[in-house]
């Protein structure tokens, strides 16, 4: 391994651990901020149960909202730092660009793209939301189709990154 | 309904003191259209980088291909500006709620502005150099 590709490592586990940070923080904070319960079994079951319930989801989205937005923050800050070793020397480019083709990689880029998926359906949903007035029922049933529709993409796109790993 | 972005009971004490009306109206719309701009941008960058291409074919010859096209410097470049708008903005918000003490949330407020700034400024002369040299 080479000294550029040890320091891309290193800021990537700073960024991650960053992201990870931030996550407790936003979530450790939910309850004292806004009140309502902590995420567990019996909340989750009772958002099942229970279509006036059900509504909570939009909270959890919120958070998941935010968490995701600040992931791919943090992975953009590295991401313009590594894209612009290009502008240096195409060489160590092409060395730290090396370590994207890797398995553990591509695992990180497939949760970059559920991340991507979530952030972006979910921010439209909250613009149609605004934008058509939509109620709380009807907000809580797009949320359905943003985690339906964020799956099946997702599912698909790692599909495409996991592919070479396979072949 | 326009609770939407936040749950129902916050709006906390530090956001009320945070910005007028105006620049919250602002910043609002700037959010969005970034937004909606970079849900095509991000979602067409990832499908070019990782189903066209796969990402081991993304080497500095397909950069030095990718930025010989007026379209692709344009849609980096577009790409950049609004992300970092985008991610600032929302961190901006953030630290409402997570740094409460006013001091500590200026500082922090001030140690974003100048990291987003410098990284547009990093990625725009890279593209630059790429595009001029």
């Amino acid at each position: 391994m080479t000294l550029a590709q040890s320091l891309f490592l290193v800021g990537l586990t700073v960024v991650i651990v960053v992201i990870l940070g931030f996550s407790a923080l936003v979530l450790s904070s939910a309850r004292s901020n806004d009140g309502g319960g902590y995420l567990s079994l019996v909340l989750v079951k009772r958002m099942i149960r229970s279509p006036r319930e059900r509504a909570e989801v939009n909270r959890w989205a919120f958070y998941l909202h935010r968490i995701t937005g600040f992931l791919v923050f943090g992975f953009l800050a590295l991401h313009i730092v590594d894209v612009s070793l290009f502008s240096f020397s195409h060489s160590v480019y092409n060395n730290v660009h090396t370590l994207y083709t890797t398995p553990v990689m591509r695992l990180f880029e497939c949760g970059l793209v559920f991340a991507v998926l979530f952030h972006t359906l979910n921010g439209l949903r909250l613009l149609v939301v605004d934008l058509a007035d939509l109620s709380m029922a009807s907000a809580t049933k797009a949320l359905g189709v943003v985690a339906f529709l964020t799956l099946g993409f997702g599912v698909a796109g790692c599909c495409f990154v996991l592919a070479p790993v396979f072949s | 309904m326009s609770t939407t972005t936040r749950p129902a009971t916050a709006g906390t004490q530090a956001e009320a003191q945070s910005a007028k009306p105006q620049s919250r109206r602002i910043a609002y719309v700037m959010m969005r259209l970034t937004g909606v701009l970079l849900a095509v941008l991000v979602t067409g960058h990832l499908v070019v980088t990782h189903v066209v291409t796969d990402v081991a074919g993304t080497d500095a010859n397909f950069i030095a291909k990718r930025w010989g096209s007026a379209l692709w410097v344009t849609w980096d470049s577009l790409m950049l500006a609004a992300a970092l708008a985008h991610a600032g903005a929302g961190v901006w918000a953030a630290l409402d709620d997570y740094a409460r003490d006013p001091v500590r949330r200026r500082r922090l407020r001030q140690g974003l502005v100048a990291g987003t700034i410098a990284l547009f400024l990093f990625g725009a002369y890279v593209i630059a150099k790429a595009v001029y040299s």
